[in-house]
């Protein structure tokens, strides 16, 4: 029997856990951001054969189901830095690698390729003129950056990077693999605990579907105060 | 005041400027003519190094910067001296006209914001165009955008001011306000150098006119020399090409 009430209760356990996965969400969404801009950045320099490698990982990226490189990071991540850190002598304890922090690593990595797409677009959409004004006015290269390119490029990258953000909300619920906590994780534990597995899932994707209403409405009020009157 | 002497340039393997000499003296209006391609454009991006030269010097307000060894530093020093009005305004468009004039004062300058806006107010009144200040440029026909260009340029008070084919975008019955603009400009002492094809208004402005051809100056003079007098077979073919073409 569907009942209201456990859909209710449900939704506030479930409410518990939205910051976290927020939290989450954001510092992945600003790795990948930085990661993304360093990737734009090292292939706008075009050296050879760094380009290919670039290439050929952002295919792979790209190619590949992003369950499948949270398990590949899983349990190649504390190898990797087990072997690494050996080399400085340090020992390390792979099963001390926290999980939420393979999750960070994963998505962040997953999404720079996106990220990177975003501000190649933004940068593209930025007229040179306004450049040369800068430069012919006196203005040193970080100032052109920050005055003229950054506002401008962070108006236009700003829709398809909260596109990411609430894609990277949604592809957290992957993170419960690896035994992180998150909004669909939550469903399943409090549906677990009184097998009302359907009013969980339900009060889920209204706590999904909440978040990203509220979070659209947000960003086209501040794109909007962004953007101010220019076209 | 301004002074260029022996200014190359090219790109890959073609020669764009060969062995440019060029004398400017403080409120002198000098201006470049000639056929497209032949590097007057380039030589206004030369002056304040939005071109790099392969070589030559330049002077501008006392001193003497040669373009084959300058410093960033130098090339920040030369362009806060110059000022430029493009083709295509290049206005930046997330600002209003106001923050457009007022931004460089702040910026480079270093003034106060209360500085700033006094002077950019002053700058727009005399392109006649303060009641637009909080206007953005797209809401602006390009006239307009182009006098807020030149509000812009003088704004920062430069030594000299260049004008890269400040009509050519222009739609016919725009241009007229913009060289009226640029008209009172140089009656003001501003030293000019511009790059034009409008011939009557070069003849009208100039003190000087330069007849460029294939990256040389191929002659000068005042401009009752160049329009009405040229001996040089060039200019004149240059001129008779273009007085049909466009009468």
């Amino acid at each position: 029997m569907f009942d209201i009430m456990t859909v209710f209760e449900s939704f506030v356990e479930i409410l518990k856990v939205v910051p976290k996965t927020l939290l989450l969400a954001l510092i992945i969404l600003v790795l990948s951001f930085m990661l993304g801009a360093a990737i734009t950045y090292i292939q706008s320099l075009g050296i050879p054969v760094v380009k290919q490698i670039i290439g050929v990982l952002q295919s792979f990226l790209r190619g590949t189901p992003n369950v499948v490189l949270l398990y590949l990071v899983y349990y190649a991540l504390p190898l990797v830095s087990a072997w690494f850190l050996g080399l400085f002598n340090v020992t390390l304890d792979p099963s001390s690698l926290n999980s939420t922090a393979i999750v960070i690593v994963t998505f962040s990595i997953c999404y720079s390729v996106f990220q990177s797409e975003i501000i190649r677009g933004a940068l593209h959409s930025l007229d040179k003129n306004q450049i040369e004004a800068a430069q012919s006015l006196g203005y040193s290269t970080t100032q052109t950056l920050r005055k003229v390119i950054i506002p401008q490029v962070m108006v236009e990258a700003l829709p398809d990077t909260m596109n990411a953000f609430l894609i990277i909300i949604k592809a957290l619920s992957l993170a419960f693999l690896v035994t992180v906590v998150d909004i669909f994780a939550q469903a399943r534990l409090v549906g677990a605990q009184s097998f009302s597995y359907l009013e969980a899932f339900v009060a889920a994707a209204l706590v999904y579907w909440g978040i990203c209403v509220i979070l659209t409405y947000a960003i086209d009020k501040l794109e909007n105060r962004m953007r101010r009157g220019y076209a | 005041m301004l002074n260029i002497e022996h200014l190359d340039l090219s790109f890959g393997d073609s020669k764009v400027l060969d062995d440019i000499n060029l004398e400017v003296h403080k409120g002198e209006v000098i201006t470049f003519i000639g056929p497209s391609g032949t590097g007057k454009t380039s030589l206004l991006r030369c002056i304040n190094l939005l071109e790099k030269p392969d070589g030559g010097r330049i002077t501008l307000g006392g001193d003497t910067y040669d373009y084959g060894s300058i410093t960033k530093k130098e090339t920040l020093d030369l362009r806060r001296k110059t000022a430029m009005v493009f083709q295509q305004y290049n206005l930046f468009k997330n600002k209003t006209v106001l923050e457009n004039v007022m931004d460089a004062q702040i910026v480079v300058q270093k003034k106060s914001k209360a500085a700033a806006r006094d002077k950019s107010m002053a700058e727009l009144a005399r392109v006649g165009l303060e009641a637009k200040a909080d206007a953005y440029p797209h809401q602006l026909s390009g006239g307009q955008q182009q006098r807020v260009s030149i509000a812009r340029a003088l704004a920062v008070e430069p030594e000299v001011i260049l004008f890269d084919e400040p009509t050519s975008a222009l739609d016919p019955e725009l241009v007229g306000e913009v060289l009226k603009t640029i008209g009172e400009v140089a009656g003001s002492g501003m030293t000019i150098i511009l790059v034009t094809h409008e011939m009557s208004f070069a003849e009208d402005i100039s003190d000087r006119v330069v007849f460029m051809d294939r990256g040389k100056v191929a002659e000068e003079g005042p401009p009752q020399q160049i329009f009405r007098h040229s001996n040089h077979a060039r200019t004149q073919q240059f001129l008779r090409k273009f007085y049909t073409a466009s009468h």
